[in-house]
Parts: C-alpha cells; sequence; structure tokens
C-alpha cells in the first residue's frame, strides 16, 4: 500500500513536471505547429458565450484573441475554461493564453505573466431591485459568487460579516439570487449585465453603484513566455492604435447592444 | 524557467493549513449524518422492497430504480436548486436562513446511497435460508418482527463487507457537495489552489487525506467485525 501511494505520487510529480517544462517558447511553437489554443469562458456574455444560432463561442474575449491569432498568422483553437480551471489548465499547458474575464491581480502576476489591460471593470452587485443600498444592507447576509475568482476574495474582505457563497460558475450564482439563496450577487459590473440581460424578469434586478473593486483584466500567458507576452501586447496596442479595439467594444457593450455603455478606458502600455 | 516550485509549507500551518482542517471537519460531519441516516434509509427501503404488500414492493422497486440510475450531481442539483419550485416560501427561507448547502448535499448523499445500501442488505437477506423466516413465523413473530429479530441481525453481518464499500463511496461523494458551496475538503483544497496558485500541494493533502480516511473506516469496520462480531478476516 505504501509503495503503491509513493509511487502514485512520484507518477504525477513527473507527469507535472515534464509538462511545465515542455513550454518553453509558446509563440514559436504557436507559429510552428500553426495553432494558437486559448482558453476562454463560455458562459459569460458577453466576455465568451454560445451564440444561440450558430452554437460557436462568441463575445469581446474571442473577438480579441481571433485579431491576436490572425496577426500572428495561426489557427485560433478556442476550450472553454471556468474560473477555477483557467490557471491549472495555463501551467500544465493545455492552453496557450487565457481571454476568460480575468482581472490582473498581483498574488496571480507572481505565478503567471499578464498583457496589458484589455478591458476594465469594477466589482458591483447584482441584487433585487431596492434591496441593497450600501454595504450596509449586505451585512451578515449571503452573498453568491464564482469559485477561484477575485469577487470572492475582495468580498470578503469589503464585507467581513458576510456569508459568500462560492458556486462553480456565475449562472448557478444567479440562480441562487433568483431563488433567495443569497442577496446578491457579486462580480465584476459587466458579466452581471451580462447575466441580467439573460434573465426572463430582468426587470426585477438591478446593478448596484456600489462598488468594492477595480478589475482591471489582461490575457494570462505562462511565467517567463516572454516572446508571447510581447507580441501580444504589441498587438492589443495596435489593436488601440487603429480602433479595432473600440470597435470591439462597441459591438458588444456600445449604444447597439444591450448594455449602452461608453468606453471609458484605452489599452496603454503598463508603466 | 517554468518549472513548477513546491512549497509545502503553505498547507502545512498557517491560514490554509486551518482552512484544510476546517474542510476535512465538514466533510466528516457530512459523511456521518449520511451513513446514518442512508443506513436506516436503507434498511426501511430493504424490507419494503421484500414486503408482500404489492404496492409497497412496488414503491420500493421504483424508488431504488430511479435514484440508483440517476447521477449523483443531478440530484444534489435537484435538492438544492429543483425543491425551490415545490416548497413554498416559508420553508424556502426557513430552510435557506438554515445551512441549506450542508441539508441538500445530505439529503441528496443520504438517499442516493441508501439506495446502494438497500440493493446490499436484500441481497444479505436472500442468502439467509426461507426456512427461518417460516420458522419465525410458525413461531408466532409478525413478519416485521421476523426481519427485525431473526433476519436482519444475521443479513446485516453478511453485508458489511458490501456496506463498507457504500460508506467509503459515501465519504468519497461527499466531495460533489462543493458544486453547490458546501465547504468541505475538496471546496477547501480548491480555495487555498485558487489563493496560493499552489493547487498540486492542497490537492495532494486532500488526495492523502481522503485516502487516510477511507483507510481508517476500512481497519474499524474490520475491528469492529472481528471483536464484535467475532468474524474473521478470512471468512
Amino acid at each position: 500500500m505504501k509503495k503503491l501511494v509513493a509511487l502514485f505520487i512520484i507518477t504525477a510529480i513527473a507527469s507535472i513536471t515534464a509538462k511545465a517544462a515542455l513550454a518553453g517558447d509558446t509563440l514559436a511553437d504557436a507559429k510552428k505547429k500553426g495553432v494558437l489554443v486559448v482558453g476562454v469562458k463560455d458562459s459569460t456574455p458577453p466576455f465568451g458565450f454560445i451564440d444561440g444560432k450558430t452554437r460557436q463561442i462568441v463575445g469581446y474575449d474571442i473577438d480579441f484573441v481571433t485579431a491576436i491569432a490572425k496577426k500572428m498568422g495561426v489557427k485560433l483553437e478556442l476550450k472553454p475554461v471556468v474560473s477555477s480551471t483557467r490557471m491549472p489548465m495555463l501551467q500544465e499547458g493545455n492552453i496557450d493564453i487565457i481571454a476568460a474575464t480575468m482581472t490582473k491581480s498581483a498574488e496571480r502576476a507572481k505565478v503567471i505573466d499578464f498583457s496589458h489591460m484589455y478591458f476594465m471593470t469594477y466589482q458591483r452587485f447584482l441584487v433585487k431591485k431596492g434591496s441593497v443600498k450600501s454595504l450596509k444592507d449586505l451585512e451578515g447576509k449571503r452573498i453568491g459568487t464564482a469559485k477561484g475568482s477575485t469577487s470572492e476574495q475582495n468580498a470578503k474582505k469589503a464585507i467581513p460579516s458576510a456569508n459568500v457563497i462560492s458556486f462553480d460558475d456565475y449562472p448557478q450564482a444567479f440562480l441562487a439570487l433568483q431563488q433567495d439563496k443569497v442577496t446578491a450577487v457579486t462580480t465584476d459590473d459587466h458579466i452581471l449585465l451580462g447575466l441580467k440581460s439573460k434573465a426572463p424578469n430582468k426587470d426585477q434586478y438591478e446593478v448596484t453603484e456600489l462598488q468594492i473593486a477595480d478589475e482591471p483584466y489582461g490575457l494570462g500567458m505562462r511565467k517567463g513566455d516572454k516572446n508571447l507576452v510581447d507580441f501580444v501586447n504589441k498587438s492589443i496596442l495596435e489593436m488601440e492604435k487603429s480602433g479595432e479595439a473600440a470597435k470591439i467594444f462597441d459591438k458588444w457593450f456600445g449604444p447597439n447592444s444591450d448594455f449602452h455603455q461608453k468606453r471609458d478606458f484605452k489599452i496603454t502600455a503598463d508603466k | 524557467m517554468l518549472n513548477y516550485k513546491f512549497d509545502w509549507s503553505i498547507i502545512t500551518s498557517g491560514k490554509y493549513f486551518d482552512w484544510l482542517v476546517t474542510g476535512l471537519i465538514t466533510t466528516l460531519k457530512l459523511s456521518a449524518v449520511s451513513v446514518v441516516l442512508a443506513f436506516i434509509l436503507g434498511l426501511v427501503i430493504a424490507v419494503m422492497r421484500m414486503a408482500h404488500n404489492k404496492p409497497v414492493r412496488w414503491f420500493a422497486h421504483a424508488y431504488l430504480e430511479f435514484f440508483r440510475n440517476t447521477p449523483l450531481l443531478v440530484q444534489i442539483f435537484f435538492w438544492y436548486f429543483g425543491s425551490y419550485k415545490i416548497l413554498p416560501k416559508a420553508v424556502n427561507d426557513w430552510l435557506v436562513s438554515t445551512n441549506f448547502e450542508f441539508a441538500a448535499a445530505a439529503i441528496a448523499l443520504t438517499i442516493y446511497t441508501s439506495a446502494f445500501i438497500a440493493e446490499d442488505i436484500r441481497s444479505g437477506v436472500l442468502s439467509i435460508p426461507k426456512e427461518q423466516m417460516e420458522a419465525a413465523r410458525s413461531a408466532g413473530f409478525s413478519y416485521l418482527r421476523s426481519m427485525q429479530y431473526i433476519i436482519l441481525p444475521q443479513a446485516v453481518r453478511i453485508t458489511v463487507p458490501p456496506l463498507v464499500n457504500q460508506f467509503l463511496n459515501l465519504a468519497k461523494n461527499s466531495s460533489l457537495a462543493m458544486t453547490i458551496g458546501v465547504m468541505e475538503m475538496t471546496y477547501q483544497a480548491r480555495q487555498v489552489e485558487s489563493y496560493t496558485f499552489k493547487g498540486f500541494e492542497a490537492f495532494t493533502a486532500a488526495t492523502l487525506v481522503y485516502l487516510v480516511l477511507s483507510i481508517v473506516i476500512t481497519a474499524l469496520v474490520n475491528l469492529y467485525n472481528e471483536k464484535v462480531l467475532n468474524v474473521h478476516k478470512a471468512a
């Protein structure tokens, strides 16, 4: 028995280190293979979701990586991820880039490399209309969110007395809100608006003005994968300059979308 | 440069260690509650399955087929999300004010496992010569009393090895409770991963804990067999 356990652990360690060691220069590898594998969300409109008609994954994140793959001259392959699986999948080499509503945080930056910010949002609350006016209204209440997200950590910090319940993904957290199992769902503004827009009784819900954190999104790549990071950064800065980035924003969030938002950020190089 | 660096210190002490411990306690609580309830319910269903009354027998049969043949995860979602439509609002509000996640997971685990336990007990009962039942009935015991005093005590003893399997399965299946936000062992391991990105360490620790848990359960049952029931391992 002991030997078996030891053997199991050794094999597991060996397989992880072997995989990690393979990932050297992803840019060169992707060009050689002719394909770039990107992890995206498939249930987080309008960043990444399945289009009802075409059954394809579409969205803001997808348009960005499509443009990057085009500049690279390779085919794009999308793999669905959720908040809790995206980093392990990147580290184990199952995907090359994370384009999945991922906030650039200092803790994450210790483990992976981020591109410049390509989307700016704020953490807010989706609640039943009129039920929450200030953070006080959430003290001691149950708040739903998704596992492995910064939202969860921010919520615990902002309202220590609240009971934060983490579901597998946001649609389940929203279902819990609809069933009065939680008082609020907290995460990034635009994800909340996306959830609300898909609800049959959307008039009963609102996204609060209350905000507890800035959420700049970045594209995630393996630590030290410098060539790819440089290429991605160069690409998105070019997209900003050419107006392509603004066009993608307008397509998903602009006046003709469900969101009627104005773009209040610009993609710039980090200091 | 991309090699994974191991850091076991984060999970052997401090905040993350505490998380894993609270996760383990929740897993133990959830498993213990469900094992006891599933055993009792399994006994009842097994007896119903063998009853002479046809509707009772059919009900038990339908119960078994339904809960054995649908995925546990679906059942967990059913009790947690699906119950909303059936229960009155006051009951829902009350459930939510308690620990509904835990309760829903315990109900799902109990019912799911009870179906398997019932079948194991039934096969144990069938292995007892039917003359014993006839003798008991002719001695004036009712059907239920014959079961209670004569048949079940013997059947349960025979059933111990497969029952242990069900208990082990239940302890491991309890990890599915994390999908509805029950903060058990696997949930906490994932939390540690998402805070520290040391998923490999966290999940190795969780794996070892499940392994130890299973070995301990097996050892305890074997001990019980030998000391209390005088059944020897080889038997």
